[in-house]
Order: C-alpha cells, then structure tokens, then sequence
C-alpha cells in the first residue's frame, strides 16, 4: 500500500530525518515508535506533503506522491489524524465530518456509519469543534479522516493525554479497521498502546531505524526499549 | 423623529456600502492572513466602469452585472499573477503588493475618467422618494438598503448552509488542516478573492449615485472598511454585517450632532478594539497571528573600503551640487533631504525592529503643525518651534508607542493606523488652531546662520546639514548595543526575551526615537515649505514614506535615502513630462517587492558582491 525509500526530510538546515525506509500492507498495522524528536510526526508530515523529502521516493498504491501538494495525497487516499487533532471550532461536528468527505454510493463510509462506530459523536453533531473534550476531538478526528474513506490511515499519538476508557475504545476501533483491509500507520510514545494493536513496529531514532519488529520481538528486546524507549 | 429616521436611513444605506467592501476583506483577511489595501480600488473600478458601461448603453441594470464582472478579471489576474508566486513568503510582502497596486489602479482611474467628481445616474425607475411614515425617503436609497440586505442573506446563506461556504470557514479555521482533507486553498482562495471583489464593484456601482466617483473614493471606502473589520472581528462575516451598520449609523449621526468629534471618536474606537479586544465583536481567532509577518532586509554591505570613498564622493556632490543647478532643483533636493530623515526614521521601526508602521506621518505631521501653529498664532521663531517640537513629538510618539508596542503584526499596522488618523481628524476638524482642510502657513521663514531661508541655496545647506546631522546620529545609534538589540530583536523576538532582555521596553525606545526624529523631520518640512496642511498627517503619506523605506531597501540607512529621492523625483520629474508618476511608482515598486525584496539598494549591493567575487 505505502512505500517509503529512502526519504531525506531537512527543516532548513536540520536534517530530521535521514534515509528513512518503511513499508504499510494492507491490512496491517504499522507503528512508529520512538522519543521526542526522533522524527516520527516529521514522517507523517513527509508522507502527507507538508514538507516534501529533499531525496527518496514516497508510493501509494505504486503511485509516487512525493513533492505532490498536500490536498492531492489527501484526495489519493490517506486519512491524516494529526496529532493536535486539527478539528475546525467554528464548524459543528457534522459539518467537520462532511466538509471534504469523499462518499458516494456504495462506499464503505458514510455518515450514518460514523455515527454506528462513534455514537457520541451522534449526540453532539450540532455543537461547535471548540465545544467538544479531548477525546471526543479525537474521536471526531478519527472519524473525519474515515469519512474520506482512505486506503491508509495516518495516526499522530491518538492516545496521547485521553482517559483510558477512551484509548480503549479507539484501540477498539482501529482493530475494526485493520480487520476491514484498511493500512494504518500509528505514531506512538505509549508502549502499551503500541503493543495491543500493531502488527509491526520501527523504533526511530534521530530519524533512522534503528529496530523492525513484531509486537513479541519488540517485547522480548529489553536492550531496544531501554535505549530508545524508556522515558 | 423625522429627522432622526432620515438619518438612519443614510447611516443604514452608508453602512450597507460598507458592508459590500467588508465582507470580502474579511473573508480574504481571514483565510489567507492577508490584508489587500487594493480592496478599496476593485471599489473605484467597479463604479468607473459601471460609469463607462451606463455612457454607452444608459442601462445601470447593466452596469450593475457588467462592471463587476469586468473588475472580478483584473482582481483574478491581479492575485493569479503577482499575489500567488508570493504565498510563500511573509504576509506583509502581499500586503505591500497590494498597496502597490493602489497606485497603479489610482493612476489608471485618472488617466482613463479624469479627476473631476463625476456622478453615476440612478435608473430612471428609482428616481424620486417615496413616503414612509409621513417622511419622504429618496427610492434608490431604499432599493440601495434591500440590495445590501438581500446581498448580506445570500452570502450568509452560502457560508453557513452550503458545503462549499464549510469548505471556506473550515480554511479559515485552519488551512493546512483543511488541505490535509483534500482543500484545494489556492483555487479556494481565488474564489473567495474573485467573490471578494465582485462584491466591492458591486458596493461601488451601487454608490456611485450616492457617494459619487472621484480618484481617491478607494481610500475613503477602504479605511472605514478596516474600522469595521476591526470592530467586527477579521474573518467573521457577522463582525462585517453588524461592524458595518454600526459605523455606518454612528457615522451618520456623528456627522449630525457632533460634526468635530465624529471621526475622532471613530478612529479611538477601532484604536479601543485593537488593544482590549483585538479579534473583534464575533471573531474567534484570538487577534491576528503575527507569524510570518516579516520585513524583509538585505544583508549588510561588508565592503568598508568602497562604502567610504562612495560616502565621501556622495558628500562631495551634494555639497557643490546646488551651486550649478537653477532654484527648482535645489528646492526639490532640499526637499529629498527632508523626506530622507523621514524615511530614514521610519526604518528604524520598519527596518531594523521589524514593526510594520503604517501610521508614522502622525509624527512627521505632529512635528511640522507644531512649528507652524507656534510660527503663526504666537509668531514664535521656527527655530524655537522646532526645539518645541522635538519634545512634543517624542511625547506622542511615547505614548502612542506604549500602545502598539504591545502588538506586532497586521493588529501593529492597524494599530498606528488609527493612531494616526485620530491626529488626522483633529488637524482637520480644530480649524481654530490648525486651519481645517485649508491648511495654515507661516508669514516669513526664519534664518540659517544669518541666512534667509528664503534664499533656496541657504534651504538647500540647513537641510543637507541636518540629513548629515541625522544619517550619522542613527549610524551611531544602530552601531550601539542598542541597535545590535533591535536587530536581534526583528529577526527573533522570542529568544530576545528569553536571554534576558525587556524586549518590550526596547521596541517603545525605538518607536520613540523614530517618532521623535520623525517630528524633528517634519518641522524642518515646515521650514522648508512654510505650510501645512492635513495631508501630511493623512495615511497616504504614512504609506508614501513606507514606500520610500522599503523602495530603496529597509533595515538600512541607505536605502530609505535612496528610495525617498527616487520617489520625490519620479514624482516631480516623470510628471513634467507625463501624468503617470503613480502608475511608474507602484510598478516599480511591485517590481521591486516580487524581486528584490532588499529594495533598490539591496539590489546594487547584490550586483557589486556578485562583480567583485
């Protein structure tokens, strides 16, 4: 689904991240793990075009889509949950849902299917982004980047400061997705979180690999976690 | 009561005006940050066209439909040409190109209609008044208020209920969140442009019966237009509507019953909302995001060896200069030298410290009203008006600048704008003491070192000697750890902070001395010229001397020297041979804002670096 090869990414002068190279299937599960400032949010914005790699190749579906605006990759097939969770506070919650949706007849994501996997969102769909909790944001986030029915999925830290009522729903629901063929590829700082939904994890650090695993190897590999993981 | 309906009946058609140059301001404020000062001539345009239109055909149905779409073509070439290529730098760059363009779309209107008001003819089927209540209320003006009522329905309708009216909230909300979704912004952008200014012809059009058409009604729209956005709330097109009928109403009926204080009782008001509550009545984004909103400066020039021998050749010419050239050309470099210090004063607060002033004639005209009213109420010597006038300058500019300094950005820009114009109205409505419109002058001149300054030659020495006097004052300045700090502070005003220094306290010293030395300009103006009249308080001529700084090249002393003679001599050389000094200006200086950013100046710098190397 998602081919990384060797992408170089510079903030001016900085180069964040260096050769990195990676792979989503469909179906899977693929997590990004690492400190701050390792460069994992750096690849989720090299992957969405907000800062086009200076070298290497990105591919979908085959199609290169490096150097490609931001609004392409979109409308190419990538759902983008951004960290911050981006909802527009002046919009209700239906209209954040349906402003850029990409439905038609037939599709696996609609409105009325939002709303079956998300019922919360169902109550407040009148009231206005600014109105809503963290983790319904998150929700609403989620929920909206599924409402342009992406083969891929990009989640920046979707459990970062929730309840953890709430990141066990989203883990819920990102096994929904991945048992639907959708490729996911989640940020993570929560170890825990990681472990219960990927099926493959990358440990960067200052933005190259420095270990590729299952959930069982990442686990047994004391040594990977104390270096690069341990707060 | 008849009365009172009457005037809110103007005040409500005044505001609807207002509110069809407004909403797109707003709109284009709010999702691209950009401020277009051109707004106000799409205004111009559409009403001279619809006036061209209504010639040809006597149809103002027409009209209404043709100029519009006319002017909607020329804003789209406008921002497809020269706006987009400029998405990627700073903001205040599309600002200033906007303003270019002012001069340009100025200059055509004269040149192709003339300067005389003309007035566009309502059509015939709404001549006449109509009685209402047992008042008579002139037709057009009540199809005028339905206009602007259907128009504000239609609009408000396609923003709130219509996805492509989400697609644009959600990018004024956040725009690169949007384009993560699948938001084309550019072609979003040129829509909500292109609608923008279909909506200002369309305000001008309907006017031109009321308001009438003169080179000149784009500004008289576009800064009340700024009121309202202000008052409203940028970005929010309920702040336009109900920010529009208020200034429109208290307009109106502070023109009725307090004639000297309306517009200054205006201009506090937008001063008000600009420091308690900068996003407005119904604007959400918390003020404007000062992000991005950089001068752009050249790098220094580290060539010591040829700068002072260049210095000592340019001393040398401008000293013997005067004695070969008849009176006219020493009057009109007497007059570069004034104009110099002017710019070269307002670089220190634009070049150096990075705050876009858009207000700084205040003080020039402060300066000069000083030495003026003293001279011809008092008959004090203009000497010892300007040695009033620099204390007093510094004052205002104190307490003006303990005010803006607060800020930065576009809320800065706006900010000494109505600084500004307050001074503005009070010189034009106190005609007791400052001669209203007419201007006032002073009998007779006084003398330089025994020298009348009526002789040009003796003007053209005091005022070389005092720009010499200047350039070396402020090169000592910015060599000083002060201006080090300035500078540090322009290029990263956070990490000023965070090792230590009050950064705050330092902007207000800088705005102080470059109003202060702005003041001491202007009272020379006032020796030079012996007259003053509002217009040199008037934002045009703050815009004039930003013009002059950024021309020749902000963020260095040079530069706004340069730029002040090239703009005083296009526009006393190029208009002896033709009318077009205006459009020459702004082309050049549009020129010079897509290509070289660091001015006139930075552009020789960059030339003899790259010869030599």
């Amino acid at each position: 689904m998602l081919e990384i090869d060797r992408i170089d990414t510079f903030y001016g002068e900085s180069h964040i991240l260096r050769g990195l190279s990676f792979q989503v299937a469909q179906g899977e599960v693929v997590c990004l793990l690492g400190r701050n400032g390792a460069g994992k949010t750096t690849t989720l914005l090299s992957i969405m075009g907000y800062v086009a790699p200076r070298s290497g190749s990105i591919r979908l579906r085959g199609r290169p889509i490096h150097a490609r605006p931001a609004y392409e990759i979109a409308r190419s097939g990538v759902g983008f949950v951004p960290q911050e969770r981006g909802i527009f506070p002046s919009l209700s919650v239906r209209e954040n849902l349906t402003v850029f949706a990409r439905t038609f007849p037939g599709a696996r994501w609609t409105l009325q299917r939002v709303y079956e996997v998300f019922p919360r969102l169902r109550e407040r769909e009148r009231n206005l982004g600014f109105q809503l909790s963290g983790g319904e944001q998150q929700m609403l986030s989620i929920a909206r980047a599924l409402m342009l029915n992406p083969d891929l999925l990009l989640l920046d830290e979707p459990s970062e400061g929730l309840a953890p009522m709430i990141v066990h729903e989203i883990i819920q629901v990102m096994r929904e997705l991945k048992k639907e063929g959708l490729a996911i590829l989640l940020v993570e700082q929560n170890l825990h979180t990681a472990l219960a939904i990927a099926d493959r994890h990358h440990v960067i650090n200052k933005g190259e690999i420095m270990f590729t695993g299952t959930s069982a190897e990442l686990e047994a590999d004391e040594s990977v976690k104390s270096r690069y993981l341990a707060v | 009561m008849e009365i009172y309906l009457a005037q809110l009946l103007n005040g409500l058609v005044y505001g609807m005006l207002l509110f069809l140059t407004a909403a797109g301001l707003s709109l284009i404020f709010g999702l691209m940050n950009v401020v277009s000062l051109a707004h106000g001539s799409f205004f111009m345009l559409g009403a001279y066209i619809a006036l061209s239109v209504t010639r040809q055909t006597q149809n103002f149905w027409l009209a209404l439909v043709l100029a519009p779409v006319v002017t909607v073509g020329i804003g789209l070439l406008m921002e497809r040409l020269f706006m987009r290529p400029l998405y990627r730098r700073g903001h205040l760059d599309q600002v200033l190109l906007t303003f270019g363009f002012t001069f340009v779309f100025f200059d055509a209107v004269r040149s192709f209609w003339g300067s005389d008001i003309r007035k566009l003819a309502a059509p015939d089927a709404l001549q006449g008044s109509i009685e209402i209540a047992g008042g008579m209320f002139s037709t057009y003006r009540l199809f005028l208020l339905a206009l602007g009522a259907g128009l504000a329905l239609i609009l408000w309708l396609v923003m709130e209920r219509s996805r492509l009216g989400a697609m644009v909230r959600a990018g004024v909300d956040d725009s690169a969140m949007a384009a993560g979704l699948g938001a084309n912004i550019p072609a979003l952008f040129s829509g909500v442009f292109g609608a923008g200014v279909a909506l200002a012809a369309l305000g001008g059009v309907a006017a031109g019966p009321v308001l009438g058409l003169y080179p000149g009604m784009d500004g008289d729209i576009l800064i009340p237009s700024f009121i309202v956005i202000v008052i409203g709330g940028m970005g929010s097109l309920r702040g336009a509507f109900v920010g529009s009928l208020l200034v429109g109403v208290a307009d109106a009926f502070g023109k009725a019953y307090v004639p000297a204080l309306s517009m200054f009782l205006i201009y506090l008001l937008m001063a008000f909302f600009l420091l308690v509550r900068p996003q407005g009545l119904f604007g959400i984004k918390g003020g404007v995001a000062p992000a991005g909103m950089v001068v752009a400066v050249g790098a220094p020039f580290n060539r010591p060896q040829l700068a002072r021998r260049l210095a000592w050749l340019a001393l040398v010419v401008l000293a013997v200069f005067p004695l070969f050239v008849p009176d006219y050309h020493r009057t009109l470099v007497s007059e570069i030298f004034v104009f110099a210090i002017f710019a070269m004063s307002l670089d220190l607060i634009l070049g150096y410290t990075g705050l876009p002033s858009f207000g700084h004639a205040a003080f020039f005209g402060l300066g000069a009203y000083v030495v003026i009213v003293l001279g011809s109420l008092f008959g004090l010597n203009g000497w010892l008006g300007l040695a009033v006038a620099i204390p007093v300058t510094a004052m205002a500019a104190a307490i003006i600048g303990f005010f803006c300094v607060r800020t930065s950005g576009i809320t800065f820009l706006m900010l000494t704008l109505a600084f500004s114009q307050l001074l503005y109205s009070i010189a034009f409505k106190w005609r007791d003491v400052t001669g209203g419109s007419d201007g006032i002058g002073i009998a007779s001149r006084p003398s330089f070192l025994g020298w009348s300054l009526d002789d040009p030659l003796a003007l053209y020495y005091m005022t070389f000697f005092f720009f010499i006097l200047s350039y070396l004052g402020l090169r000592r300045l910015i060599a000083s750890p002060l201006g080090h700090s300035l500078v540090g502070i322009r290029e990263n005003e956070s990490r000023m902070r965070a090792i230590g220094y009050a950064t705050g306290e330092y902007k207000l010293l800088a705005f102080t001395i470059g109003g202060t030395l702005a003041g001491f300009s202007g009272g020379l103006y006032a020796l030079f010229n012996g007259f003053v009249s509002p217009e040199a308080l008037h934002w045009s001529a703050s815009g004039d001397v930003l013009i002059m700084a950024m021309l020749g090249g902000a963020g260095t002393l040079v530069g706004p020297v340069i730029g002040a003679a090239v703009f005083l001599l296009m526009k006393n050389l190029v208009s002896s041979w033709n009318d077009h000094w205006m459009m020459i200006i702004g082309a050049v200086f549009i020129a010079c804002v897509m290509f070289f950013p660091g001015g006139i100046w930075g552009m020789l710098r960059d030339r003899v670096a790259r010869v030599r190397s």
